[in-house]
């Protein structure tokens, strides 16, 4: 009697605390990586844009830079004084509407096509995945400093230095092939919009596309064989099994492709933002965070809608 | 099976046989061109691989007049009259950077660095992507927020606070609120890691490097479409939390690990940020691949057309980087060819 009296004393863990405590531990380096490492730098950031650095700080006849507040006046610069700032913060935001839908649907058909079997597959999937690596680093720099690869494939030089394949199909026919269809004037504006950047919308979506075939490689070959027992079409199948099973990786995909492109150094907002890098860090950082602020409530609203649509395999 | 069948040929996929009125290889193929979707398939078929082709050519259109330019000399670069084929080929540029550029250390020292950040980056993506995906426990949203955090904010408006931190390594130090951190209380001073690969492997441990917001959203994602019945079938035979997530759960997401794996790999390979930040200093220089992306003393040149040659060697270098990376890849692409057999799920 004493014995059981002890144990109900004693508290077990239930079930649901154990799992509790190994979430805790699968995420513990995360968190611990956060807290000791992240969380400090960014205080430090957000603190370089509260302050500035005065270099003619003398103590006993040594020069000792310190660092002197300045308040709110960095922020009150950005968003007030300096006009070009918010303009430019929102000249991404149009570029967004457009751009996102177009890399998301782009990736998953060439995904869908990869993972068919075709003739010359592996080099085909070798050749989508330049993209992944020339977006990045190292070679986007080498990239923008380029100035030999237009001049030499002797095409006709417009004068903007773009190379001649952002004019692989002329803009004209395409204006002219919708007007004869009598659709609308800003779809006509939005497809020759695509096609005008379709070498930025095709090495934009390398890193999408990879997903979409990791994410169409873990679908079960089961499920699709008894999808053709019952004898479902390819149609039927494609938005049956492959798009819902695939959902959860269009989060991630649309997710990744807004952050990309808002924070590519590409994007107006970030080219002004570093232009003030080399002048005044510190105003820089305060624009970066104000910038920041409004990327993270972007990604707040589209995260939003679509994760209602998303199915996940799971009983609740 | 029949008596009469005979197996000619067995490979993994396909068994090829031979049985008593099999018809011929003229019929067989006769009723191929009568049946109805042969040439929907054939033409949906040479559709595709048009398609394929011409975004293909989209993707490699700079790279021939890069590769063209890389066996010129500073004469064909400026010589209007030639275009993409060089009038006197040469490997010069290609072996003054391999000699006076580092470009075999810098390989060895960047695979070394790829591979162990890759490595961690893949695992640790795994580890918290599963916690994040399948536990119930206070915070998961908020961390799950602060992954999405991480994605958002490019590590290079940190560029200062990020050399300021690991030049004096210590952990929880803040700038502002000057106290000793725990380094600092034990060695004395905090830990000086740039000029070496801490930097980037502690950033990796926990998973903070560049761009790993998206592996562990990626690995997230893809645990939550794993159905539960798996892990409680596996805990219902007597597996525990570690032993389900290596033994059942990691297998499945093979194809995942390996696009993560490609992702870490190829950026940390192709890394300027980084590389640059923490590797300033020349004294004990550790060549890393921006560092052969410099003109090679011997092609210093005063010629009239300079920058237009510098720009052909630095795109020849840039070649010269991403080349051992796709070879990588074809290699690595053959795990990913297969769709894997979830076993239990079809029930």
């Amino acid at each position: 009697m004493e014995k059981t009296l002890k144990i109900s004393k004693k508290h077990r863990a239930s079930l649901t605390e154990r799992r509790a405590r190994a979430g805790y531990f699968f995420v513990a380096p995360f968190i611990l990586g956060i807290v000791l490492i992240y969380i400090p730098i960014l205080l430090d950031s957000i603190w370089f844009s509260f302050n500035r650095l005065d270099n003619n700080n003398f103590v006993d006849g040594v020069l000792t830079p310190v660092f002197k507040p300045v308040g709110l006046e960095y922020y009150k610069y950005a968003l007030f004084e300096n006009e070009n700032f918010v303009t430019n913060m929102f000249a991404g935001l149009q570029q967004l509407i457009f751009e996102v839908p177009a890399v998301i649907i782009f990736s998953l058909f060439i995904a869908v096509v990869l993972n068919q079997k075709m003739l010359g597959r592996a080099a085909f999937r070798a050749i989508f995945f330049v993209p992944v690596i020339i977006s990045t680093g190292l070679m986007e720099t080498i990239n923008s400093q380029d100035i030999v690869s237009g001049s030499m494939e002797g095409g006709i030089d417009d004068g903007t230095g773009q190379s001649a394949t952002s004019q692989i199909i002329s803009v004209l026919d395409v204006e002219k092939l919708f007007e004869n269809m009598k659709v609308g004037a800003q779809l006509v504006a939005y497809v020759v919009n695509i096609v005008n950047n379709v070498y930025n919308i095709i090495n934009y979506s390398g890193v999408q596309m990879l997903i979409f075939l990791a994410g169409l490689q873990s679908i079960s070959p089961a499920i699709y064989e008894a999808c053709r027992i019952d004898g479902a079409t390819g149609w039927e199948t494609f938005w049956k099994i492959t798009f819902p099973m695939i959902s959860p990786m269009i989060l991630v995909n649309t997710v990744y492709t807004v952050i990309n492109a808002f924070t590519r150094s590409t994007n107006k907002a970030m080219q002004f933002i570093a232009q003030h890098y080399t002048g005044n860090h510190y105003q820089a950082t305060a624009m970066s965070w104000i910038y920041f602020v409004v990327v993270i409530l972007i990604i707040a609203a589209v995260g939003g809608i679509i994760s209602s649509f998303i199915f996940y395999q799971r009983k609740d | 099976m029949d008596s009469n069948t005979v197996i000619k040929k067995e490979t993994k996929n396909k068994i090829r046989v031979d049985y008593e009125g099999k018809l011929s290889v003229k019929d067989r193929l006769l009723a191929k061109v009568k049946a109805s979707n042969t040439w929907i398939k054939a033409g949906v078929n040479v559709l595709r691989f048009i398609l394929m082709l011409g975004v293909s050519y989209v993707i490699l259109y700079p790279f021939i007049s890069k590769i063209a330019g890389s066996f010129m000399t500073k004469e064909d670069v400026i010589d209007s009259t030639v275009s993409l084929i060089p009038k006197h080929p040469t490997i010069e540029i290609y072996k003054y950077i391999i000699v006076e550029n580092h470009y075999l250390q810098a390989l060895l020292n960047t695979l070394l660095l790829s591979l162990i950040c890759a490595l961690l980056q893949t695992f640790i993506a795994c580890l918290i992507g599963y916690g994040l995906a399948k536990f119930k426990f206070k915070g998961n949203k908020i961390t799950m927020g602060i992954v999405v955090l991480t994605m958002i904010i490019p590590h290079s408006t940190l560029k200062l606070a990020l050399l300021q931190h690991f030049s004096n390594f210590d952990l929880f130090q803040v700038l502002a609120w000057n106290y000793k951190g725990p380094i600092e209380l034990i060695f004395g001073k905090p830990l000086a890691l740039d000029n070496s690969y801490w930097p980037l492997i502690i950033l990796s441990v926990f998973g903070l490097a560049f761009k790993n917001g998206l592996y562990i959203y990626l690995m997230r994602q893809f645990f939550k479409g794993v159905p539960d019945e798996l892990e409680e079938s596996s805990y219902v035979d007597g597996a525990g939390v570690f032993r389900t997530f290596f033994q059942i759960i990691l297998p499945l997401a093979v194809p995942m690990m390996i696009t993560v794996f490609l992702f870490s790999f190829s950026w940390q390979w192709t890394d300027e940020f980084y590389t640059t930040l923490f590797f300033f200093s020349d004294a004990d220089k550790i060549y890393l691949m921006p560092d052969i992306c410099k003109v090679p003393p011997s092609l210093e040149t005063e010629y009239a057309g300079k920058t237009i040659y510098y720009n052909v060697i630095q795109n020849t270098a840039g070649m010269m980087v991403i080349m051992p990376l796709i070879i990588l890849y074809v290699f690595c692409q053959r795990f990913l060819v297969q769709g894997i057999e979830r076993s239990g799920l079809t029930g």
